[in-house]
């Protein structure tokens, strides 16, 4: 188990490292895309990589004159490397958000490396308009189409078909773990969780979920960890993964996480994608189906509440309280975080925000505080529990 | 203790009066006046009432005979009158961090008021700020269309949100022209085409939103008629904007500026087309005189970024000062019914589609440089003017690259830290030394040249 474990951990601390090896080792494209809702199964059924572009947990150089400092640690992040040449093997780019933030990166990507092609095909984000679903396979369709182009390949509703249910397999085997997790049974810590979705965003998906089958077969025959802390819910951190210190730092301050809801948590792996019918109108309905189970704030969606979300998931998942973690000058996030605030206060719900930034992560005072949460949220309990 | 020996001006630091504006805006002064005393008494007079952000569609909704409020404006009238403060304060409260859009923030404040209004009462009647904001109608249907900004989305969904869902929304998607195809170029190829059918769909879509929400059946006649209204405003205000390559420039960017509202969200009548051509005569007789809107003119700049609407005065004094002239921006010369010649009036949705795609920041960076480029050497402008508005993604993220192209072509560039509607952000000092730099780097240029 450990040895699979230190497997994904190589993979998705060097991501980068990782595929242009693979590239070299396979002779097979390498297709970058941006967060959050690329559906990766495109560029995999047209025998590419996908790979998730990540932060990394360097400082920003070359990028600091080509992106403000007020822009989130991954927009900034993704230039210093872009301008630092590490995405020359890349045969593409492909995205579809319309974060502005985003956007610009894009486009400094394309100014400073012209022969770096990126395709870009805006998926609607009004969710509940009428118009919605048609317009997505609409935009689906012809990312397929300009993918095709790029790689010179003709990608088949079978080979689609058949990549759609080897990522489905990919993503139950990860949810199993959450799962096992949430009933106490799971023996791996977040930062180990985070290895394993993080390295499904980047990793070979064929020996990811060869490694997935026997690392679930692991887990499960493992003896349960003794629980240590006050269970806690993970939220936020939309494009960027948690640095693990700070993973390390909650579970090791008298909290142990329970759930999240991260992007490189469940928000990524909640959601299959319809194994029947076309395959383009399925990667559209699995589009707005995962909206609808792990709401984001990135779309409107007048059915979609995060705030609900989270308080049924605190309660559903036996959580004591819920430590938000957003990136600092994510724009979504500071939008939607007050009415998560109000939520819980409204359900009695502990709550402690952590804004993280790129540059400097203050953990002697996220010590602190996740302690004092801790400490407050159990005298909570307790009162409450003395009527 | 205030020194009353010294003129207020001089307390403030403000630069002596140079800046030669145009009269004739004055006119245009008295239409957004009425604008506003109108929206302030449309629930009185039976209005509905629309609350909307983004791109310039009140044609649709003065054909239909609805008030409405462009929160980005509404914003923006609070920081020009300084009296923005209880607004984002209100927003602060809440929770709403201040590295989020100020227009934003401001607007979300003022709803936040509106409510507290609701629930307790009219505002402290002792604070002037409060008289303001009060004044505002609430909501009955509330309408999103942001080209490029997702911010602008979210923004909405708060206001949607903050009203409990109870007052509709509808969204227009205006998706990026990123510019990837081979027959891709500056608002024409295939994407273009099928965005613009898209966007008119929507438009249409809307129409039928605003129907569902009022009982009544949308007049498409009256909206003809209106955008006639609007296509002669915005020729003549393109034709008058095309003089001011001659040197001195007889108007400036301020100008521009403070009748952007006229283009992007006041009724669509003859009083409009008279206040173009007035302010088109004037500036025709500037060119005849030889007089500038910077009477020494020895400089010649390019805004790029959003107004910051709490120094519109102080930085038209700035550069006037300093005998530098402001001529054109990204915000005045590029947006706001650049692309008149695409409506055509027996059927408008789709040269409207078209108009609002044409928003600058839209297009993809290497196509929105391209314009500016173009615009740059048109203009025969020296120097770019960068204006960092710190919460405003949506016009920060090219400008490196503006700016580097800029300097490519020879011209020279400053950046100076500021906002929309945030004058926290705004850091005069600065500004005065990277222009003192830049002019003296113009300078040096030009006695190398000699």
């Amino acid at each position: 188990m450990r040895a699979i474990i230190e497997v994904f951990s190589a993979v998705a601390a060097d991501s980068v490292g990782y595929a242009r090896r693979w590239k070299e080792e396979t002779g097979r494209p390498v297709i970058g895309s941006f967060p959050m809702n690329f559906p990766v199964e495109l560029a995999h059924a047209a025998g590419a990589l996908p790979v998730i572009i990540q932060e990394v947990d360097e400082p920003i150089t070359d990028g600091e004159g080509a992106v403000f400092s007020f822009y989130c640690g991954y927009n900034r992040s993704v230039v210093d490397q872009a301008l630092k040449g590490r995405f020359k093997f890349f045969d593409g780019i492909m995205f579809t958000d319309h974060c502005v933030q985003i956007l610009g990166t894009a486009d400094v990507l394309r100014w400073h490396d012209p022969d770096l092609k990126i395709l870009f095909n805006q998926l609607v984000a009004s969710m509940d308009a009428s118009w919605a679903v048609e317009e997505a396979t609409n935009s689906l369709t012809q990312l397929r189409r300009e993918l095709d182009e790029l790689l010179g390949t003709t990608v088949t509703d079978e080979a689609l078909a058949s990549s759609i249910a080897l990522l489905n397999r990919n993503r139950q085997l990860i949810r199993r773990l959450y799962t096992m997790r949430e009933q106490g049974r799971l023996a791996l810590s977040a930062r180990e969780l985070q290895h394993v979705v993080k390295s499904s965003m980047v990793m070979d998906r064929e020996e990811h979920t060869r490694l997935m089958e026997q690392l679930v077969v692991a887990c499960e025959a493992d003896a349960p960890p003794e629980r240590k802390g006050m269970p806690v819910y993970l939220s936020g951190h939309l494009c960027q993964a948690p640095e693990l210190r700070l993973l390390d730092l909650v579970e090791s301050t008298g909290a142990v996480v329970v759930g999240d809801d991260l992007y490189h948590g469940f928000r990524y792996i909640s959601t299959d994608v319809p194994e029947t019918g076309d395959p383009l109108d399925a990667l559209a309905f699995w589009y707005f189906e995962r909206n609808r189970k792990v709401p984001c704030p990135t779309r409107a969606d007048g059915d979609a509440d995060w705030d609900d979300f989270l308080v049924r998931e605190v309660a559903r998942t036996g959580a004591e309280g819920l430590i938000v973690l957003i990136a600092k000058f994510c724009e979504p996030h500071m939008y939607y975080f007050p009415e998560i605030a109000e939520a819980c206060e409204r359900n009695g719900i502990a709550l402690l925000k952590l804004e993280t930034e790129h540059d400097g992560m203050p953990l002697e005072a996220f010590k602190t505080r996740i302690e004092t949460f801790v400490e407050v949220a159990r005298r909570r309990k307790r009162t409450a529990a003395l009527g | 203790m205030a020194d009353h020996t010294r003129p207020t001006a001089q307390l403030l630091d403000i630069p002596p009066r140079r800046a030669n504006r145009l009269t004739s805006t004055r006119l245009g002064s008295a239409i957004v006046h009425d604008y506003w005393a109108d929206l302030f008494s449309a629930k009185e007079r039976g209005k509905k009432v629309v609350w909307y952000n983004g791109t310039y569609i009140p044609p649709f909704f003065h054909a239909h005979d609805l008030a409405w409020v462009h929160g980005e404006a509404w914003s923006a009238y609070l920081a020009a009158r300084h009296v923005e403060g209880d607004a984002q304060l209100a927003g602060e409260t809440r929770g709403y961090d201040r590295e989020l859009c100020s227009y934003a923030r401001t607007h979300i404040g003022q709803a936040l008021l509106d409510m507290k209004d609701l629930k307790d009462g009219k505002l402290d009647p002792q604070s002037p700020k409060a008289i303001a904001i009060s004044q505002l109608p609430l909501p009955d249907m509330i309408i999103n269309a942001y080209p490029y900004c997702s911010s602008g989305q979210q923004w909405d969904e708060m206001i949607y949100r903050l009203f409990d869902k109870r007052v509709p929304i509808f969204h227009v998607n205006i998706p990026l022209l990123w510019g990837g195809r081979k027959d891709a170029a500056y608002l024409a190829g295939s994407e273009m085409a099928e965005r613009k059918v898209y966007v008119a769909q929507q438009l249409r879509e809307m129409a039928k939103f605003l129907e569902e929400n009022t009982g009544r059946k949308y007049d498409w006649d009256r909206l003809s008629e209106v955008m006639g209204f609007i296509k002669k405003s915005a020729e003549l205000r393109l034709e008058a904007m095309d003089m001011c390559t001659v040197t001195p420039s007889p108007a400036s960017f301020f100008d521009w500026i403070v009748s952007i509202a006229h283009v992007n969200f006041m009724p669509g009548t003859q009083r409009l087309v008279d206040f173009f051509e007035a302010m088109k005569a004037e500036i025709a007789g500037r060119v005849i005189a030889g007089e500038g809107s910077v009477p020494d003119e020895k400089y010649r700049f390019f805004f790029d970024g959003m107004m910051n609407w709490n120094k519109v005065g102080w930085l038209a004094e700035k550069f006037a000062a300093n005998n530098a002239c402001v001529v054109a921006g990204r915000y005045t010369h590029m947006s706001f019914w650049q692309e008149p010649q695409a409506i055509d009036l027996s059927d408008p949705v789709p040269g409207m589609a078209h108009n609002y795609l044409a928003c600058p920041n839209n297009s993809g960076a290497p196509y929105m440089i391209g314009e500016i480029d173009r615009l740059c050497d048109k203009f025969k402008i020296d120097g770019m003017v960068m204006h960092v508005s710190r919460t405003c993604r949506g016009m920060t993220n090219s400008q490196h690259l503006i700016a580097e192209s800029a300097r490519k072509h020879g011209r020279a560039a400053l950046f100076f830290e500021g906002d929309v509607a945030d004058e926290s952000f705004y850091k005069d000092e600065l500004l005065n030394t990277r222009l003192e730099a830049m002019i003296e780097s113009l300078e040096s240029r030009r006695a190398m040249v000699a």
